[in-house]
């Protein structure tokens, strides 16, 4: 009797999630934690000397410079003043979808672009008012909407050789002349049929433009190419899956891991010719160094995201590559997951650094992957120094060092027929696209990220072109602490948080750090927050019309001020449900963020607004 | 003794025929060889339906268990859960709630799965039989509890994401305009 | 191969489904309880009819066993008859225990040498149940040699065989009687079966546990060959479908991919790659169609493609329907896919 009352209560108690009011919820002020102080004189980490410029009060690309680190020079705008700052003009893009895209600033004008469909604004700011001066509508086409896995969203233009270059969501890739807003150049890379759609922001590297796909939830097969700046004609084509020979991986290429050594590995870790349809996309960060000449980036998830379709390591998916950028031929690689079991892309950033390391300076990267860990790879060669948890992680155990393997947790493998629960991180990662920033005074990364874990479920899917190929139901919820997310101030050096403030929301706004000492963030409710860089207080902030997930960058005005300019607007991934107009009793809906972000919908609503702020 | 027998046997007679009556209830029926309308009703525009198209006001399969089955089976084996997911939603929009954008009555749910739509639904019409693209708007409209609630699928065997259809509160259907997403921008160019 | 298969066909085949005609070491040990089981079975059953007749035909009178005392019927005890009966019952009892212990002792150590592994090195298949029909994969430590078929199974001769058996809608149950016993597969567990053929022929089994509208015609081949020529199908297996350079099966390919069979199948070496039918990747080479309803000949695909609902009513394939000339390339075309 006692035991049917058992089974009773635990009945009641499983199903559907009922909503949690996560810990720091509207009105309150959200937690900071300091872990350790920081050291006087930072952590003595430095950006690449060779890989970024001083500053010039542009800002010529989303990462800034080759390094990626997201961090100004300008800093009339510190920790003194910051709480004075106040809007000095705002612009209504007229489309309401997720706005992730950095505002870029070249000479007096700047430019943005907005989610789809695409449109490209140019401003003048000596104009009082900073008034627009163009608009230019690549008008991509309408059924690419369906062909996007996460909202349709955009992250932004690089600035080269007078034009104004960006990736359109139909696999478009543009060239506007960046005084007149005609349209230069434009190539066509992928086909939306196959499931292939486009979001990243190219990296302009001498005369290459290195653009790559969407759509490891599609079936697509995933590459990366690098077009002439001049002509935009495709100069080469880097698969990531498939023969050595479509991989671009040749005599130069070595590999530091055993595991990453052998011939057509893109073939040999999958069963058939499901390779064809492995995705590898290229969507998020590339960074890179001008000494060696290697850019760094990582590829996406495998497809489908059931792994039981996939058996194998399925190279080169969830993987990290150096390439030389004027060839694309591979010169090292990294598989940070192999067989990926829970949509882990490894394409998040990585932000070039040297470090102190064991007596002397080590040319690293930092890279916040997916899984949980932080790595620090050595850029030449591509050893792990280490990979440390950010966030928590039940998914897998460690990464060996010796060997570069990650210790799967095995009953978190999702397996046909059977749930797994508490997977953490969650799909998203405890980091996904949102980029961080570095700032060399302190020597501490800025990130941004979420604190979400999961349950998920395998279904068979059958690939049919044009559709999603996922085969996962999966369901998401805050993790350890109630809070869905994190900005966290981490010591590359040492490889652990110094200070970390706990968001009720993911923070899905990208970073900036400014030689102000202050770093800049949004919060998915609207909130545009400025907090010290060294301690994590909150210094100042602004509530805007919409959830921000943008980038937000500095530059100095042609009247001499420094501004600090975001896109408000929410949606991405994680804003699915305000965006698309999603419905929260299945929490399955939008790849299983619904199920986490239900409040969602009551704190903010759609926008697609620039801000830029100013003191006085 | 003998009446009481009689008066036994035509009480269990007359249960006898009243289950077999039953048994030919429509939510039962089960036609392998089915010639439901198709191209005509395919050919309507997408927001109105003639009343004259033929169709009842659940579509050929709405009170149909079998037919709500299958559609639920290939709802999942044709992908619609990859851009629709349980009814939520996520790259498509949410089935399950009152707001359709092309039109709630069967028709115009099978002129949208067949034909497609801008914005992103592809067309299905030369992948899956008319059959089945009724059996699907069965399906669909039972999501948001439109159709025979005794009809309806039940809870799945698997990690449950939502309430299951036959527990679902029937929602009044309503068309509305998705908003637009871009207010037409001034003519590209100089403003 | 097919070439090869077909010829075989000629040779004598072992072609049965029969758990009395058992060609393995498993079905060979059920075959031989049932040869225990049946002569005990028969011999009492004739014994408790015989007594069963006899007691009925007894001719009684009306006052054996009662007498007359003080004026009243009484029933008179034989003190030496009930004892002999009682000793009869109880002797009939205990050779009736006896005879149960000792089925259940063969029973048991039949059941166990079944469930025990197979010592040596086994090959590993993978048998998903759907309704209708079997899907079958064999997997491989090197991720590109798995195979991965339907509805027909090819197994080494002499070498045992471990199959991880599961579903993905609702139970079904593998059995060929010749081979084996039963064993069913459940959807969210795996289990596991081994077995081994020591004769070369074709083994026909089926689904054993009711699975929906066709689970009568839901059934699966065991082909034994040997070593070798398993081994080389195996590797043709591994191929994936070449373009046709025939003019009318290239027509059917084009035919195959722009109409309803790219939702349901997946053919190697193409765009094909649903998951909700059978592969097709070398359907050609298959002795029979349909989860082994109909022979593969061309008029039956024709037949079974243009409406499977009349052949197996229920099953979820809908019928196609083709302009004849288009539904004759797309027969060619699978039937170039060997």
């Amino acid at each position: 009797m006692s035991a049917l009352c058992g089974c009773a209560l635990a009945l009641l108690g499983c199903g559907v999630d009922s909503e949690r009011t996560p810990a720091g919820a509207e009105g309150q002020e959200p937690h900071i934690m300091l872990q350790k102080p920081l050291p006087p004189g930072g952590t003595g980490a430095q950006i690449e000397a060779a890989a970024t410029a001083p500053e010039d009060g542009q800002w010529i690309r989303p990462a800034k410079d080759f390094a990626s680190s997201r961090f100004s020079g300008l800093n009339e705008i510190n920790t003194s003043n910051v709480a004075q700052l106040k809007p000095a003009w705002t612009f209504p893009t007229g489309v309401l979808r997720g706005q992730e895209a950095a505002p870029i600033v070249v000479g007096h004008m700047m430019y943005v672009v907005t989610a789809y469909p695409n449109l490209l604004y140019a401003f003048d700011l000596s104009k009082p008012g900073a008034s627009l001066k163009w608009m230019y509508n690549p008008k991509p086409l309408t059924s690419s909407q369906g062909e996007a896995c996460c909202d349709v969203v955009n992250r932004g233009a690089s600035y080269a050789d007078g034009k104004i270059i960006y990736a359109t969501l139909d696999n478009n890739v543009v060239a506007v002349d960046a005084e007149s807003g005609k349209e230069v150049w434009r190539t066509k890379v992928g086909d939306i049929n196959k499931g292939e759609t486009m979001t990243m922001a190219p990296l302009i590297v001498k005369d290459r433009v290195l653009v790559g796909n969407s759509g490891g939830e599609m079936g697509v097969r995933g590459w990366l190419k690098g077009l002439d700046l001049k002509t935009g004609a495709v100069k080469w084509t880097a698969m990531h899956t498939g023969p050595d020979s479509v991989v671009l991986i040749g005599q130069s290429f070595k590999p530091f891991y055993k595991k990453d050594q052998g011939a057509d590995l893109g073939v040999k870790s999958w069963p058939g010719t499901t390779w064809q349809i492995g995705g590898g996309g290229v969507w998020g960060w590339i960074s890179y160094d001008p000494a060696l000449d290697l850019v760094f980036y990582g590829s996406s998830n495998p497809g489908p995201w059931n792994p039981e379709q996939r058996p194998g390591d399925n190279k080169w998916t969830s993987t990290f590559f150096a390439r030389h950028p004027e060839t694309g031929e591979a010169i090292w690689a990294y598989q940070i997951n192999p067989h990926d079991l829970h949509d882990y892309d490894g394409v998040n950033e990585s932000i070039l650094l040297d470090i102190p390391w064991n007596g002397s300076k080590r040319g690293i990267l930092v890279h916040p992957d997916r899984n949980g860990y932080m790595y620090a790879l050595d850029r030449a060669t591509g050893e792990v120094l280490y990979a440390k948890p950010y966030v928590h992680i039940t998914s897998s155990d460690s990464v060996d060092l010796k060997t570069g393997e990650l210790a799967l947790n095995p009953t978190k493998e999702p397996k046909l027929g059977k749930t797994v629960r508490d997977v953490c991180p969650a799909a998203p990662g405890g980091k996904d696209w949102q980029p961080s920033s570095f700032s060399p005074r302190t020597g501490l990364m800025y990130v941004p990220h979420q604190n979400l874990c999961m349950d998920e479920q395998p279904t068979a899917v059958s690939y049919i072109s044009g559709t999603p190929y996922v085969g996962m139901d999966v369901r998401m919820k805050p993790g350890i602490g109630g809070n869905r997310g994190f900005v966290t101030g981490w010591n590359p050096v040492t490889g652990s948080v110094v200070w970390r403030i706990a968001e009720p929301f993911p923070v899905w706004s990208g970073t900036l750090a400014t030689a102000g000492d202050v770093v800049f963030y949004g919060t998915m409710e609207g909130w545009f927050k400025a907090v010290d860089a060294r301690t994590g207080t909150l210094l100042w902030k602004y509530k805007t019309t919409s959830g921000i997930i943008g980038q937000p960058v500095a530059y100095r005005g042609p009247d001499g001020k420094e501004y600090v300019a975001v896109m408000s607007g929410v949606g991405g991934w994680s804003g699915a449900i305000v965006a698309g107009g999603l419905d929260p009793r299945d929490s399955s809906a939008a790849l299983g963020f619904v199920g986490a972000m239900r409040d969602l919908p009551r704190v903010t609503p759609k926008g697609g607004t620039l801000y830029v702020f100013s003191l006085r | 003794m003998c009446s009481r027998f009689a008066d036994r046997a035509v009480r269990a007679g007359t249960a006898v025929i009243a289950i077999a009556a039953l048994a030919a209830c429509p939510r039962e029926r089960r036609t392998f060889h089915d010639s439901p309308p198709a191209a005509s009703v395919a050919a309507e525009s997408a927001k109105s339906v003639r009343s004259d198209s033929g169709v009842s006001r659940e579509g050929p399969y709405g009170d149909n268990a079998y037919a709500l089955y299958q559609g639920k089976t290939l709802f999942a084996a044709f992908n619609c859960m990859g851009c629709h997911s349980h009814g939520g939603g996520g790259m498509g929009p949410p089935l399950m709630d009152s707001a359709w954008i092309y039109g709630y009555e069967p028709a115009n749910i099978y002129a949208t799965i067949a034909n497609g739509r801008p914005n992103g639904m592809p067309s299905f019409k030369n992948r899956i039989t008319p059959q089945q693209i009724w059996e699907l708007v069965a399906y669909v409209r039972s999501m948001s509890g439109q159709g025979s609630k005794a009809a309806r699928t039940s809870r799945n065997d698997e990690m449950e994401v939502r309430a299951a259809e036959s527990q679902t509160t029937t929602e009044k259907p309503v068309l509305v305009t998705p908003p637009p997403t871009v207010n037409p921008p001034a003519q590209e160019g100089h403003p | 191969m097919a070439g090869a298969l077909l010829a075989c066909a000629g040779c004598s085949l072992h072609n049965t489904q029969n758990a009395l005609d058992a060609s393995g070491p498993q079905s060979q040990r059920i075959e031989g309880l049932w040869w225990l089981f049946l002569p005990i079975a028969a011999v009492v059953w004739v014994i408790v009819i015989a007594v069963m007749l006899w007691g009925a035909a007894r001719k009684r009178s009306p006052r054996e066993g009662m007498e007359t005392r003080g004026g009243a019927e009484v029933v008179v005890r034989d003190e030496a008859r009930d004892r002999r009966m009682t000793r009869i019952v109880a002797g009939g009892v205990i050779v009736t225990v006896v005879i149960l212990f000792l089925m259940l002792v063969a029973d048991f150590r039949v059941g166990q040498a079944l469930t025990m592994a197979p010592g040596t090195q086994a090959v590993p298949i993978k048998v998903t149940g759907h309704q209708f029909w079997w899907e079958v994969q064999y997997p491989d430590s090197v991720p590109n040699k798995t195979v991965i078929t339907a509805n027909e199974i090819h197994i080494p001769v002499g070498v045992p065989v471990v199959m991880e058996l599961t579903s993905l809608d609702v139970i079904h149950s593998f059995w060929v009687p010749s081979l084996t016993g039963k064993k069913d597969l459940l959807p969210g567990y795996r289990r596991s079966l081994w077995f081994r053929a020591d004769t070369p022929g074709v083994y026909r089994g089926q689904c054993a546990e009711y699975c929906g509208l066709e689970h009568a015609k839901m059934s699966v081949l065991v082909i034994a060959q040997k070593p070798q020529d398993f081994e080389a199908w195996r590797a043709a297996q591994l191929d994936s479908a070449t373009t046709p350079s025939d003019s009318l099966a290239l027509r059917g390919k084009t035919v195959f991919m722009g109409t309803t069979c790219v939702m349901c199948h997946s053919i190697s070496g193409t765009s094909a790659a649903a998951t909700a039918g059978p592969d097709l990747t070398h359907v050609g080479s298959r002795r029979m169609i349909a989860a082994n309803t109909l022979p593969n000949t061309d008029a039956n695909l024709y037949a079974w493609i243009s409406d499977p609902q009349r052949i197996k009513p229920g099953v979820l394939m809908p019928a196609t329907k083709l302009d004849p000339r288009d539904m004759q390339a797309l027969v060619a075309y699978l039937r170039h896919l060997k």
